[in-house]
């Protein structure tokens, strides 16, 4: 079975995309004039275009994510005191 | 300058002094780094103390260390005592001076290697040509008009400049792999976690691997395997055990499953990078093609997650020092920076999943085949590129052979390898094996090493590099 869905998706608009970076630079207070915030803007369509391809994945509920963080190293004793 | 196993050997035997091996690295990074820019610091004090106390222990008829004697140099974003990690950038030359060596400059030092400084880099590791505006463009040593790769340039071209026989650098979605392939040198990316990346300056907390370069494969693995063990300390660092690879290396290849990657890794591969692979596989042994999972979205996942990761670990500078960062990736942190979360916990969902497909994979094959890079060197400045008639972006393509493995952890040497029709440039094979197995990438190289089809260029062979 393909990882891809069939559901059809539509691409932002460059335009949408560059009213999408000048909101959200605003709420992550990243002051961008506006030939930085186009530039940006061309960036963030092509990784949207890579998202796509992720988003179209049939990942299940019970897909973690990748580990890194681990509470404590595993204990390596057998039967730690007070264990049953 | 001599190979770095003739040298060891040399020094160990007593032939030359590390003093000596030293004062000849020396000349050589002053006579040609003005031409190659591979350099940003030379620690030459501090490699005399250090080749002085090498020496010291010879006269004394202890006996040395693996690397005792073999100059060598990092990456700037390693911590070197008392020099500002730069990591490429000029920001980060207002950081106070490291307090401590990284854990991997300590381990070589504990080795014998003697350090001669820090090299060049895309600022903050985002880049695969190490044009750096601050400090200038590492250029390729094999024509200097063309670019070294990078991240991890300045490591690349330092060995293909025959300044140091062996360099440190970094790899996050090909940044050792790339230069490697580009200057025609040999890298080892070792498994996600198997070294400590403690004292490091990060990119990508949750893809960043540290890897050697040399002018040989056991060159390779001898400091691979000095650089290796437990580090309770890097949450990254998962190898629970020292598997030396330097004893594995003359086992040869017979009985292992060597396959060649098809699609993807062909057809985003112009007629010489697959001519590589063809003598490569041809030299091993390998006929069969093999499909990789996935590698489309892969890379797509890998893009997002360093974007995501990149821009929130700069987000306090690029708020209020944009006008600092390097213009060619400033806009690409800042994207990262913007993108929803749900891209980025996509992605990192799809990692897990991914990696149980590459493992699954590699239940049927031992070592892999794929090019290291779609083409080889392009010119300083180059903006496009086409491949199998679509047109790239030339420094994000430079890339997208070696990120699906990244992905997945892999281990994988780059052999450096002379196609035709490249002018002479140099494209690199990747050979990648299972999660851990590092010694089998290594025992393929040595076969393709001892068959004389992956090596470095003669001295003679490289531009003129001299100021």
């Amino acid at each position: 079975m393909s990882a891809l869905n069939s559901m059809p998706q539509q691409p932002m608009t460059a335009d949408e995309v560059l009213r999408y970076v000048k909101a959200a630079a605003r709420a992550m207070n990243l002051p961008l004039d506006e030939n930085a915030a186009r530039s940006v803007a061309e960036h963030l369509g092509r990784t949207a275009a890579m998202a796509t391809l992720i988003d179209g994945v049939d990942l299940a509920a019970e897909d973690e994510l990748a580990e890194i963080y681990r509470p404590a190293p595993f204990p390596i004793i057998a039967n730690p005191e007070g264990a049953n | 300058m001599s190979s770095a196993v003739a040298l060891i050997h040399q020094v160990a035997t007593g032939q030359v002094s590390a003093r000596e091996v030293l004062a000849a690295a020396i000349e050589r990074v002053d006579a040609t780094d003005a031409r190659v820019n591979a350099f940003t610091e030379r620690t030459f004090d501090r490699a005399r103390s250090e080749a002085d106390a090498i020496d010291t222990r010879r006269a004394r008829g202890e006996v040395l260390p693996a690397l005792a004697g073999l100059p060598y140099a990092v990456k700037n974003l390693f911590d070197i005592e008392g020099v500002a990690t730069l990591a490429g950038s000029k920001i980060n030359r207002g950081l106070p001076a490291a307090r401590a060596d990284a854990v991997l400059v300590q381990r070589l030092k504990a080795a014998g290697a003697v350090l001669v400084g820090a090299l060049n880099m895309d600022e903050y590791a985002y880049g695969f040509t190490t044009e750096n505006t601050h400090y200038g463009p590492t250029r390729n040593p094999h024509d200097i008009t063309r670019i070294s790769g990078g991240s991890s340039g300045g490591s690349a071209a330092a060995v293909a400049a025959r300044q140091v026989p062996l360099t440190l650098g970094s790899d996050t979605n090909g940044s050792i792999r790339v230069p490697s392939s580009l200057c025609g040198v040999w890298g080892l990316k070792p498994t996600f976690g198997r070294l400590s990346r403690r004292g490091t300056y990060p990119f990508v907390h949750s893809i960043d691997h540290l890897g050697p370069f040399s002018d040989s494969v056991e060159a390779l693995a001898l400091a691979y395997d000095a650089m290796q063990g437990e580090d309770r300390l890097d949450p990254g660092c998962q190898a629970q055990a020292l598997q030396p690879t330097s004893p594995q290396l003359s086992k040869g290849v017979g009985g292992l499953r060597i396959g060649i990657l098809g699609g993807y890794f062909q057809s985003n591969a112009t007629g010489a990078a697959r001519s590589v692979v063809a003598n490569a596989a041809k030299t091993l042994g390998a006929a069969h093609e093999v499909t990789w999972p996935e590698p489309e979205l892969a890379r797509a996942a890998a893009f997002i997650i360093t974007a995501s990761e990149g821009g929130s670990l700069h987000l306090k500078d690029l708020r209020t020092r944009a006008d600092e960062f390097e213009p060619l990736s400033v806009h690409r942190f800042i994207a990262g920076a913007l993108q929803p979360a749900d891209w980025y916990l996509k992605a990192q969902r799809y990692r897990r999943r991914y990696r149980d497909l590459v493992n699954a994979l590699f239940e049927q094959w031992d070592v892999l085949i794929a090019p290291a890079t779609p083409v080889s060197a392009p010119a300083i400045g180059t903006e496009w590129l086409e491949l199998d008639g679509v047109q790239h972006p030339a420094r994000a393509a430079m890339g997208l052979l070696t990120q699906p493995i990244s992905f997945a952890g892999c281990p994988v040497v780059a052999a450096p390898m002379w196609p035709e029709g490249t002018g002479g440039m140099p494209i690199g094979v990747q050979l990648i094996a299972a999660p851990w197995r590092e010694d089998l990438c290594l025992r393929a190289a040595q076969v393709l090493q001892q068959a004389g089809v992956a090596r470095l260029a003669p001295a003679a062979a490289l531009a003129n590099t001299k100021a």
